[in-house]
């Protein structure tokens, strides 16, 4: 047994020997309330953690949650098999209408629209006195009933809120399954990769957040049945500054995490009773220190020798589309055009490339090329023209979707996220093909040997290599490559070389960006080369070369 | 008879994994304009970058003797190295007048002086104080960017790419404007992959090639 | 009267983007830094003699140094120790710093709302038939004062012209001899005294109580959304309006319908126009 496990029985055992034999009534409120917030961060994670968005809504959905128990029990005497999926329904619906116009902003705008939401739900808790009781809110909330049967204050509640924190776990441990646990990383630290993985970012976002709302309401209803009293003071940005110290201090990732940082901070103000008021302000300083000494709260500083991710067969994402052809497909750009601000930076490009063929596209710097990289694979849109992919129209396809078609890509820098092993990668881009042999794949690319170091850690040809094998593994009918040969030494931009010819044998279709003829004009079939968003020439490497146009453009006039 | 201005030993820069210039050695000096060729990619930007400092590197970096691959990018900006960069980076938002005048770091005196200076070394400059920098044609930009750079005096003068963008005759002009510069002792690296600009005024020619660098041919 | 209302949010919204430019973080403490300042005239107000009615404005000069002094604490701990992580962690640490200022004021003074003394006396002054309240007459003055004054700088002087440059292009900055670190914490300085000051003159009018910090802080942030990220014009513009809707909605119904309202419209905009109301969308090129 691995060290951490051992640690999560031993401490969790303790624990629960505390509450039942130690633990005082005051003690054991304290726990009920840790049980709570565990709920409640285990949500956050979700959001901030996973997904790596700055929500300021947890604390708005553990509100909800609470109100709606809140008026539902002390107006309607509802019970709690009442009251909690309705708590959790409501939170899960209000996140469902903000998610419209707020899961799609960029991480400023996306922290301001969700403490809007705070600040506005608390303004209505506290000014819609005939239903939330005003800035006094409601009193007469029951206690946890079950059919009838009520749990009394003490150990039986403190049972019955860890006995729905673990459930919450387990959901928690459901949805961040490894294959979706790698999937999130790739959104979170390689954004613009992503896509490219087949990984549909909006969907994976709108599932966190929805999950810490649910999560948060779950919360929230819990808190309401243990205090028997709903305020504004559950709405209050104190709550949210609470979850997210607990979230950052404890871990943002994991269970453990979650469950340290709810036990510390709820016993805190009792071992800085010393400070009085002023605890608070510890709290601050431990917040501060703990971004900036220790990022990834103490459940990082707990990872005793990070076990090795262990073979898993899960899926990223649920949807699939239909496999391509074994084989190629031929790719065609037709009358392409793109402006930014006053630069064409594509100005009517044609281009089409059958399966089989590998066409290199030269020119000097800012002639358009990655530009027409990024439109052919969907991360950027076109102004104008079409692109197709064995016959059907892609122009407006979203960039995940056209990764699942069956075009898939390279970058400039390879985009693998430092944490994940080179089998993870190869994992995620297969997702949608189940059948699909991972071991082979890397067999075929010679990097079974590295197959379970971190990306991070292994040197820059073999990263290229493992981002051209990620391209592959999704059994691609095309392949673009953006540089591939940057910065690899000249066996290594030979290897590079030869694995193209093997796909193009084996019949995709490779658009291949790179500036160095040289690596260039042995490995390609015909030739482009771009200036200024045009196509100037188009031929055999040795027409291209020896056009007077390309001489002038790309190496300037008086040489060669 | 000129003076070893600029020496660089064995440096060595990576960017995470990868390595982008390996154990790169040469030596500029004033009076001379060097020249380093290569194609994109072949560590030309990173070895500029790293002399003024913005990109960490292994390895010595000598300005007139004194090793100064511990300074920070200001101070190396302060002891007499200027670069213009790729791209030329003007301050799109500023006027003409104040892209010169924020790169005068010797003080307001100083200042006025050398603004004369760089409005008559590039008239075009001159004629249009204050319009803002991104309504300028590329070719004036890149003379804004050269002239920003020598509101500093420096004596050791860094161009990536000078000539990109720029029409051959503005080029030529540029071109002079560089050689003029090292009559007054400064001297000049240009790294360029457009041989055909650098050729004619270089008094040497060095070739980088996937980041190490060619034996003088 | 909407006017003075705006001219002490404009203060706060110029603070913000002060920062913002030079980090292109989100300094999340911006909100407290306001109330920082209101206290600090509270503070201040112990030592003078109780008897003189001296004005609350000389306590001006003791607020600004005190936050600015707050305002470089808060860059030399939250911003620079983390400047190469995600914005994300900055959102983090300054949320921390609000939270040590707010909980230390809560601890120190109590949870009430306080006021500090009058800007310059009370009462009203006629002014071309229209009377006017003196405070609101000074608040708009100071306000202006200091907004002319930051607009000189940047515009006139050596100082100015690097702190554009730093937040045009801080790397291109740094390469023609500007120390970035130096003016990124002038930047956190200015910044947090220009809320400072904003809070001085919010504190007798509007009172100010340590739990003000989030919504001040949200408005300015609404501002510099109205206004176009980053630009310190329309973050003033952005932020005038802001008083004018609450000012306006609140005289013809309540204080928290203007302020509910003014929410939903952000929630709103953000959904039309998702890269702000004037500023620019920008595409993003791989």
């Amino acid at each position: 047994m691995n060290p951490r496990n051992s640690l999560m029985i031993f401490g969790g055992g303790g624990l629960a020997i505390y509450a039942l034999f130690f633990a005082s009534s005051y003690d054991q409120r304290l726990l009920t309330l840790s049980g709570i917030y565990v709920v409640l961060v285990l949500g956050y994670q979700f959001i901030f953690g996973h997904a790596g968005a700055l929500s300021l809504a947890q604390g708005a959905f553990f509100g909800l949650g609470a109100y709606t128990s809140g008026i539902l029990g002390s107006q309607y005497g509802a019970e709690f098999l009442v009251t909690f999926p309705l708590s959790v329904a409501a939170a899960v619906t209000i996140a469902v209408l903000v998610s419209i116009p707020v899961l799609r902003l960029q991480s400023h705008y996306f922290a301001l629209a969700t403490l809007a939401l705070s600040q506005l739900l608390l303004l209505i808790a506290i000014n819609w006195e005939p239903v939330t009781g005003g800035a006094n809110g409601l009193s007469g909330v029951p206690p946890v009933r079950i059919l009838g049967w009520q749990l009394a204050r003490g150990l039986p509640l403190l049972s019955f809120v860890w006995i729905i924190a673990g459930l919450a776990m387990l959901v928690s441990y459901w949805q961040i399954n490894t294959a979706r646990k790698a999937a999130f990383t790739v959104m979170r630290e390689t954004p613009l990769a992503t896509a490219a993985f087949g990984i549909d970012r909006s969907m994976l976002r709108f599932r966190a957040f929805l999950l810490s709302a649910a999560f948060g309401g779950a919360a929230g209803a819990l808190f309401v049945h243990t205090n028997r009293v709903v305020s504004p003071e559950t709405l209050s940005f104190g709550v949210m500054i609470t979850c997210l110290t607990m979230t950052v201090v404890g871990g943002r990732f994991g269970i453990p995490g979650a469950v340290i940082g709810a036990l510390l901070l709820t016993h805190l103000p009792e071992w800085f009773r010393g400070l009085q008021e002023y605890y608070l302000v510890a709290v601050g300083v431990l917040l501060l220190a703990t971004v900036v000494f220790a990022p990834n709260g103490i459940e990082g500083l707990l990872r005793f020798g990070k076990s090795s991710p262990k073979p898993s067969a899960g899926t990223a994402t649920d949807e699939k589309s239909e496999p391509a052809d074994i084989g190629g497909s031929e790719l065609i750009a037709t009358h392409l055009s793109k402006r930014y601000g006053g630069v064409r930076a594509l100005d009517d490009v044609n281009l089409r490339i059958q399966p089989g063929e590998i066409v290199g596209v030269i020119g000097p710097n800012g002639a358009g090329k990655t530009t027409l990289a990024n439109i052919l694979t969907g991360s950027a849109t076109s102004d104008a023209g079409t692109v197709t992919l064995a016959g059907h129209d892609i122009t407006h396809a979203p960039e995940y979707q056209i990764a699942q078609l069956g075009l898939t890509r390279t970058f400039q820098t390879p985009q693998l996220p430092a944490d994940l092993s080179v089998r993870d990668i190869i994992r995620i881009a297969q997702a949608d093909r189940p059948a699909a042999n991972t071991d082979a794949v890397l067999r075929n690319f010679n990097l079974l040997a590295v197959a379970d170091m971190p990306c991070g850690t292994i040197a820059h040809g073999i990263r290229r290599r493992v981002e051209v094998c990620r391209a592959v593994a999704a059994e691609p009918g095309a392949l673009v490559l953006d540089e591939p040969g940057a910065g690899l030494s000249p066996e290594e931009q030979g290897e590079i070389s030869a694995l193209c010819r093997t796909l193009a044998e084996n019949g995709l279709a490779i658009l291949l960006i790179d500036h160095n003829v040289a690596f260039l004009k042995p490995l390609v079939t015909r030739m482009v080369c771009m200036e200024s968003g045009r196509i100037i020439a188009d031929g055999t490497p040795e027409d291209v070369l020896a056009d007077p146009r390309v001489q002038d453009a790309y190496f300037g006039v008086t040489t060669l | 008879m000129s003076q070893p201005s600029l020496h660089v030993e064995s440096l060595t820069v990576s960017h995470g994994a990868v390595t982008a210039l390996r154990d790169v050695t040469f030596t500029a000096r004033s009076g001379e304009i060097t020249a380093l060729i290569g194609t994109n990619g072949a560590g030309k930007s990173s070895l500029l970058r790293a002399i003024i400092g913005l990109a960490s590197s292994k390895g010595d970096i000598f300005f007139q003797g004194d090793n100064i691959n511990h300074l920070a990018t200001e101070d190396r900006i302060r002891a007499g190295l200027a670069l213009v960069p790729e791209g030329r980076r003007v301050f799109p938002g500023m006027t003409v007048e104040e892209n010169l005048l924020v790169g005068g770091i010797r003080g307001r005196a100083e200042r006025r002086l050398s603004i004369d200076e760089v409005y008559a070394l590039f008239p075009p400059l001159a004629d249009r104080p204050s319009d803002r920098a991104w309504q300028l044609s590329g070719g004036q930009q890149q003379m804004l960017a050269i002239g920003r750079a020598l509101m500093a005096r420096p004596r050791i003068f860094l161009l990536d790419e000078p000539s990109l963008g720029l029409s051959p005759r503005i080029a030529r002009d540029v071109a002079e404007s560089l050689k003029a510069l090292t009559e007054k002792g400064a001297a000049v690296v240009i790294a360029e992959q457009n041989s055909g600009f650098v050729q004619p005024i270089a008094d040497r020619t060095l070739t980088l090639s996937n980041g190490q660098m060619a034996l003088p041919d | 009267m909407p006017f003075p209302l705006g001219a002490a949010y404009a203060l706060v919204a110029l603070g913000f983007v002060l920062v913002l430019n030079a980090t292109t973080a989100v300094n999340f403490a911006h909100g407290e830094s306001v109330v920082a300042g209101g206290f600090t005239a509270v503070a201040l107000t112990f030592f003078l003699p109780p008897d003189l009615r001296i004005p609350g404005l000389i306590l001006l000069p003791g607020v600004v140094v005190v936050t600015a002094v707050l305002g470089l604490a808060i860059g030399a701990l939250a911003y620079l120790p983390i400047r190469n992580r995600p914005p994300v962690s900055v959102f983090v640490t300054t949320i921390a710093v609000g939270m040590i200022v707010a909980n230390g004021l809560n601890a120190t003074f109590g949870a009430a709302p306080r006021t500090a003394p009058p800007l310059i006396g009370v009462g009203t002054i006629d002014l071309i038939g229209v009377s006017i309240s003196r405070q609101s007459l000074v608040i708009i003055a100071t306000a202006c004062v200091l907004i002319g004054g930051l607009a000189i700088v940047l515009q006139r002087t050596q100082l100015g012209r690097q702190f554009r440059a730093c937040s045009q292009d801080p790397e291109m900055a740094r390469a023609i001899g500007i120390r970035l670190t130096r003016i990124t914490l002038l930047s956190f300085a200015l910044g947090t005294a220009f809320a400072g000051a904003a809070g001085l003159l919010l504190a007798h009018q509007f009172f100010i109580s340590p739990a003000d910090g989030a919504p001040l802080i949200l408005k300015a942030y609404i501002a510099v959304v109205i206004g176009g990220w980053g630009s310190l014009r329309g973050a003033a513009l952005g932020a005038l309006l802001i008083a004018v809707f609450e000012v306006g909605v609140a005289a013809i119904s309540s204080q928290p319908l203007a302020e509910g309202l003014l929410y939903v419209i952000v929630l709103v905009v953000l959904f039309l126009r998702p890269q702000g109301l004037l500023g620019e969308p920008q595409q993003v090129r791989a």
